[in-house]
């Protein structure tokens, strides 16, 4: 709204100082100089739309001399002033008045003039604003693609890690060999190359999918190690008198898993749990390397079309957002799971 | 193997090792219905250890454990002990209740639901029945006020016997229990003492493995001394405490308990 009000008061100052011109411009006629001429010729050209031509013939009238009349150079620069006004470079119409004010301080035209630029001159943060209001749309469809795979993992990758948890935990040696194969594989390579590798080295073996699909699974398998080896350390973390006592009112290992260890272990897992979730939150902008369009994706498409860092800087924001959101609802769940720890 | 019918529970030559170390040493011991058995001695005789071999906590070594006249528990292939299948082992475990030393009540679950917990998971009752057999355990142990809190807002005293009404929410034929006052502030023993003592009113068989001398006095219908790993004196309690002052070595630990 307030953006809006002072386009309006933009409008009707250019249209005040057009009056002025024209009026200025009859008393000019009036006293006829040697530059007549240029100054017919900036206003066939401004009126013709080729602005920075005039410019440039304005400028040709030089600063008057010691002691020289300077209407002429008076006239020029207002003009000048009043075209870069129009083409919204505040900054430079600022010069050209300046270079006027220098010689005569007085000049009641200059001064209103200067006026009105200080207080139309954008500031810095507005065109932020206005970079910000073109480019939200698109980084906003990113932020939702992150937001997707965050989701898609934070689903997955649990129950992935609860099952090789309970797989490394298991008496059965070939289960837990298998399980502890997956952990060392999965975290010990980096996650960016295990990307590459479902997305464009398993279509050499005949397997294509699209980069959605490669993502979540990328994702969700390198989580479910990380996580089984957290899951695996809470469980082992509850006192074995709790399985002792599960067994003892004849619980198999199944119910006594179900019902009294993994219940427990909730609280425990939250921070390291919350900490994964986090850092998946930043680790998704790795798949904008296999064609997904998510946010960091988005963003970096807007920095090299524009060159404009306000789409990183959104970026970062919007990132913050999410890491946000998600302490305070992995706070909230912590002190839920734990509520029967409060005396 | 000739097996007895007229005890509840009978063990032959029980033997446990861990490692180079000889925990349970050829134990014999015949429980008979409704009795109550004391274990007593010094620690590292193999008292828990045996106790904990009874509910296959442990998994012996050699010898028989013959339950309501069925050897139980273990199959013996080339030789060696091998435990049975888990649901077996399951299903005697659920007629054998224990209660522990340090209580190990499920801290996730309020007062009724660990009470419940047994007759709903493991006998598969329906949320009323163990609901009516929870309430009637938590009002014989003293505790029905109770019901709806967490064990963490409990006292020693109070956790244990919710522990013990967690066990006989299971009806079981036998109560084990290992040290049960051994983890309490001396002022809080004395209600859980009570406890035992009416169930054992009520005709519970229990053996009982304790250093709190009241029980073997009180309680017991037999008191067995243990030393490493094997049974060296056992009588009623009039004959324990009198006769077992004839035994230097049972003497030498009265003396330091009492």
């Amino acid at each position: 709204m307030a953006f809006f009000s002072k386009f309006i008061s933009r409008v009707a100052i250019t249209a005040l100082l057009f009056l002025c011109t024209t009026l200025s411009s009859q008393s000019v006629q009036a006293t006829a100089t040697d530059y007549d001429q240029l100054f017919r010729k900036a206003g066939d050209l401004q009126s013709s739309g080729d602005l920075n031509a005039a410019l440039e013939i304005l400028r040709q009238i030089p600063t008057p001399a010691k002691g020289e009349e300077g209407d002429d150079f008076v006239r020029s620069r207002m003009q000048m002033g009043r075209i870069h006004f129009s083409l919204d470079e505040q900054d430079k119409a600022l010069i050209v008045t300046k270079e006027v004010l220098a010689l005569y301080p007085d000049n009641s035209e200059a001064k209103n003039f200067l006026a009105s630029i200080n207080k139309q001159k954008r500031p810095a943060y507005m065109n932020f604003f206005k970079d910000a209001v073109s480019f939200l749309p698109s980084l906003m469809k990113g932020a939702l693609m992150t937001l997707l795979l965050v989701l898609c993992t934070m689903l997955i990758s649990p129950l992935g890690g609860l099952f090789i948890a309970l797989g490394r935990i298991s008496p059965f040696k070939p289960l837990s060999s298998v399980c502890w194969f997956i952990i060392w594989f999965f975290r010990g390579t980096p996650l960016l190359l295990q990307l590459f590798f479902i997305y464009y080295g398993l279509p050499s073996l005949g397997i294509t999918m699209p980069p959605m699909t490669a993502a979540v699974i990328g994702l969700g398998i390198n989580y479910s190690a990380y996580l089984g080896e957290i899951i695996r350390g809470a469980i082992q973390s509850i006192d074995h008198g709790q399985m002792e006592a599960a067994k003892a009112i004849g619980m198999t290992y199944r119910q006594a898993m179900r019902r009294v260890i993994i219940p427990q272990t909730y609280k425990r897992l939250m921070p390291p749990v919350g900490n994964e979730f986090i850092a998946l939150i930043k680790d998704t902008a790795l798949v904008s390397t296999i064609a997904m369009v998510e946010l960091m994706r988005s963003a970096d498409q807007l920095f090299n079309t524009y060159f404009n860092i306000t789409a990183l800087v959104l970026a970062a924001l919007i990132y913050l957002l999410l890491t946000t959101i998600f302490t305070f609802i992995f706070e909230k769940i912590e002190y839920r799971a734990g509520i029967y720890e409060h005396r | 193997m000739n097996t007895d019918n007229q005890y509840l529970l009978s063990l032959k030559g029980i033997t446990k090792h861990f490692k180079s170390l000889t925990a349970v040493n050829g134990v014999n011991l015949d429980v008979s219905s409704g009795e109550k058995l004391v274990i007593i001695g010094p620690s590292g005789s193999g008292k828990s250890t045996l106790l904990r071999a009874i509910n296959f906590l442990e998994v012996i070594d050699d010898g028989h454990i013959i339950f309501e006249g069925k050897e139980a528990g273990y199959i013996r292939k080339n030789g060696r002990l091998h435990l049975d299948k888990p649901q077996v082992i399951s299903a005697l475990r659920s007629e054998i209740g224990m209660v522990f030393q340090h209580f190990h009540l499920f801290p996730h679950m309020t007062v009724l639901e660990n009470v419940m917990e047994g007759p709903l998971t493991v006998q598969k009752k329906s949320r009323e029945e163990a609901l009516e057999i929870a309430l009637a355990m938590l009002a014989k142990v003293g505790l029905i006020d109770k019901k709806g809190v967490y064990p963490a807002t409990l006292s020693g005293g109070q956790k244990q016997r919710v522990a013990i009404a967690r066990a006989i929410a299971m009806k079981p034929k036998l109560m084990l229990f290992d040290e049960p006052t051994s983890a309490l502030d001396p002022e809080l023993v004395g209600e859980v003492f009570e406890t035992i003592r009416s169930l054992a009113v009520d005709g519970m068989t229990m053996i009982i493995v304790t250093h709190h001398m009241g029980f073997a006095r009180e309680l017991a219908d037999r008191v067995m001394f243990m030393e490493s790993g094997n049974f060296l004196a056992e009588g009623t309690p009039q004959e324990f405490f009198a006769e077992g002052m004839n035994n230097e070595r049972i003497r030498t630990f009265l003396n330091r308990i009492l």
